[in-house]
């Protein structure tokens, strides 16, 4: 063993990134990026499509959410892995964290891509059913509701009227019956039951006497849940729903899961870079404690956002796994990826003496297990779906398992994104090794992007014709084109953010554990 | 009468270090010197302490792939021929093939785990030779300050490179406090 290295002999103003080495590359990711946005903006602009054929901007809608979706779980998982290496109080990881945090950063700026997604209705009509399908409801009601107000309000108004005819009468018969049963207090009783009965139901009818307001809003709900009764049907479903699935709570949640993530990993590279100045141990113990808390935040902010993006995309299956599914591929993938980045830094002369094989051995470690817990999480929401054989439950493997590509993609998945990776990275040696880490990692980042893509991709088939077609021929372009797009703007912008400080928390008190770990 | 003799044959010696780093820097020396039955015992995990002694990579992790992989190809094979080849069993109308496969794996997955963990005990036990009631080392108090405060090294008298008086003069050359000739049990 080498003596011990200390972090005084390290400067204190920790490791600037290399302009001159990375630079080039950061430009060519903006450039690529911002080009192949125009270009599928041109593309998406012009492409409305005429009526009764599948447009091309609803194709695009897919591959704008897929791009869009692959490159958050990557910047999310920066969150992740911050919160994890804060809360559990760690020292090993200090040289690598303000990568974690770096790349964590990216993660409002992915969700601002996303905004297409919210703002064009054209894009969220082609994604989500419920969309469309919910404001035909609300309109459909809106006009049942006027067309029928005056005849109901006549019905119910002369529905009351001839109760209380009804009800007078049988207070004169009761009451004339009663003296005639004398002391029969079996039929005294049936009698005044008879008319407390009655009575309830004239309660009921004029409490129906609604006003204007309350009566349209009933007639609407009725419409949503049964339709007009002879040509709409109603959707109860997406009636029972829409207490979640309604557009401003959507809108505003979009708005919450921005603010959410952003402050999170916000809050925590303010303190962390605050740190890198002033030295303060107080910024440790702050972060640790706040992590704490934060990762409830995260937990709900991711949870919600999948289920709002991609669970729906089929309003009517659902899988209480699925925030856990997509959060278990984002630790994985965003891990691979920092066992990228950090390789590429090295490669252009950054962290010489002082990331050592211990560190990629630790990553190696975080990333083998959580190739184990995505295949768990995995194989448990199949297993689970799979056994109990319900309809509304299956139809998403079904789909998913139905063509050629799509059922070859499931093979690749189980294979690729565990089997090899889990045999690989059983060995210690391996895990030692940057060449071979990096191209596990890079092949774990392709199984990512298979992961996300059988995901979305086979909806946009069979939502946007119909179930005609499973697979839109061509349309694998524009995926192609916006994964280019928002790969290229979020290279750029996680290079940016490497040069904006240091490239790991030189004042950091757990520094020089981190730079002796061994394990 | 004859001269009654009450002297064991020597277990090996003991040596007390004063601290962590005395006894990783002996235990370079002592590598380096090519014994090869020895320990070193400390009240905490020294890092780098195995490379300092020269260990090789412990064949239990080899041990444990062989156990896991013969619970689970022994779970895949007794599920799959029985329900599948020998006696179709039908559930759910699902298909008796190749497809059942899911319907498996928990038990592939348990057994897989838990003759793993039997292949790590016994592997352990019988790598360690435990169980066992004594241990020639225990007799010695000096030795028994290793759970406490003590730094010990133990070389063996079965060790080819052993003399009595030349691993003496190497161990307290090294820097030992203390060190000490312990007998053998028999």
């Amino acid at each position: 063993m080498s003596a011990l290295k200390s972090a005084d002999d390290f400067p204190k103003d920790g490791e600037a990134l290399n302009q001159s080495k990375t630079g080039l590359l950061k430009m060519a990711f903006l450039f690529v990026g911002v080009a192949a946005l125009l270009l599928f903006a041109i593309l998406a602009m012009t492409g409305g499509g005429e009526d009764g054929e599948v447009s091309r901007r609803s194709m695009m809608a897919y591959s704008w959410l897929f791009a869009v979706m692959f490159f958050l779980t990557l910047a999310v998982g920066g969150i992740f892995w911050t919160l994890v290496h804060n809360a559990t109080n760690s020292g090993w990881g200090v040289l690598v964290r303000r990568l974690m945090e770096n790349l964590g950063s990216v993660t409002p700026w992915i969700l601002l891509l996303g905004l297409p997604l919210v703002l064009s209705s054209d894009f969220k009509n082609a994604l989500w059913e419920w969309i469309p399908e919910q404001a035909a409801l609300v309109e459909g009601g809106e006009k049942y509701a006027e067309a029928h107000l005056e005849s109901e309000k006549a019905k119910r108004a002369k529905e009351l009227q001839t109760a209380k005819t009804d009800f007078k009468t049988l207070e004169k018969v009761t009451a004339s019956a009663i003296t005639k049963a004398g002391k029969n207090k079996g039929e005294v009783s049936f009698l005044n039951e008879r008319l407390s009965h009655s009575k309830t139901k004239l309660a009921e009818l004029e409490e129906g006497q609604l006003d204007d307001k309350a009566l349209t809003s009933e007639l609407q709900v009725h419409f949503m849940r049964h339709g007009d009764g002879e040509h709409v049907h109603g959707n109860p479903l997406l009636y029972h729903k829409s207490g979640y699935l309604n557009i401003s709570s959507w809108t505003l949640r979009y708005i919450l899961y921005v603010l959410g993530l952003g402050g999170v990993i916000y809050t925590l590279r303010k303190w962390s870079v605050a740190q890198d100045k002033s030295g303060d141990p107080k910024y440790t113990l702050m972060m640790r404690r706040w992590s704490c808390g934060f990762i409830a935040i995260f937990g709900i902010c991711w949870t919600f956002l999948v289920v709002d993006w991609l669970m729906v995309l089929d309003y009517t299956w659902f899988s209480t796994m699925w925030g856990v599914y997509l959060f278990a591929g984002s630790a994985v993938s965003s891990m691979a990826l920092l066992v990228a980045i950090l390789t590429y830094l090295r490669s252009t002369g950054h962290f010489k003496d002082t990331i050592t094989m211990e560190h990629y051995h630790l990553m190696g470690k975080l990333m083998h297990s959580f190739v184990i817990f995505w295949a768990y999480i995995a194989f448990s929401q199949y297993f689970l779906i799979w056994y109990a054989n319900i309809t509304e439950e299956t139809k998403f493997y079904l789909l998913r398992n139905t063509d050629f590509f799509n059922s070859y993609t499931v093979i690749l998945l189980v294979i690729g994104h565990f089997f090899i990776p889990f045999a690989a990275l059983l060995v210690r040696q391996v895990k030692k090794t940057p060449k071979l880490m990096v191209a596990i990692a890079a092949w774990l980042l392709l199984m990512q992007i298979a992961d996300i893509y059988w995901i979305i991709i086979p909806e946009r088939g069979v939502s946007l014709t119909g179930g005609a077609q499973m697979i839109i021929p061509g349309a694998i372009w524009f995926d192609l084109l916006a994964f280019i797009a928002v790969g290229g703007i979020f290279g750029f912008l996680l290079l940016r953010s490497f040069g904006k400080s240091s490239l790991y928390p030189s004042q950091d008190p757990r520094l020089e554990e981190s730079l002796n770990v061994v394990n | 009468m004859k001269e009654k003799t009450n002297s064991k044959p020597a277990y090996g010696y003991i040596a007390e270090f004063e601290n962590a780093t005395a006894i990783y820097h002996a235990a370079e020396k002592v590598r380096d010197a090519g014994f090869k039955r020895w320990d070193v015992h400390s009240p905490y995990p020294i890092h780098g302490m195995d490379a300092a002694m020269g260990l090789k990579k412990s064949w239990l992790s080899a041990l444990v792939l062989a156990g896991g992989a013969t619970g689970g190809l022994t779970a895949l094979f007794l599920q799959f021929f029985t329900q599948v080849n020998l006696y179709p069993t039908v559930v759910q109308g699902k298909p008796t093939d190749f497809s059942t496969l899911p319907a498996f794996f928990p038990v592939i997955f348990e057994l897989t785990i838990l003759l793993s963990a039997f292949a790590v005990l016994g592997g352990l036990l019988v790598i360690l030779l435990l169980p066992r009631l004594n241990h020639p080392l225990l007799a010695s108090k000096t030795f028994l300050k290793f759970s406490d405060d003590g730094f010990i090294m133990s070389i063996e008298a079965r060790d080819p490179k052993f003399s009595r008086e030349r691993t003496k003069e190497l161990l307290e050359s090294l820097g030992a406090t203390n060190v000490e000739l312990v007998e053998d049990e028999v």
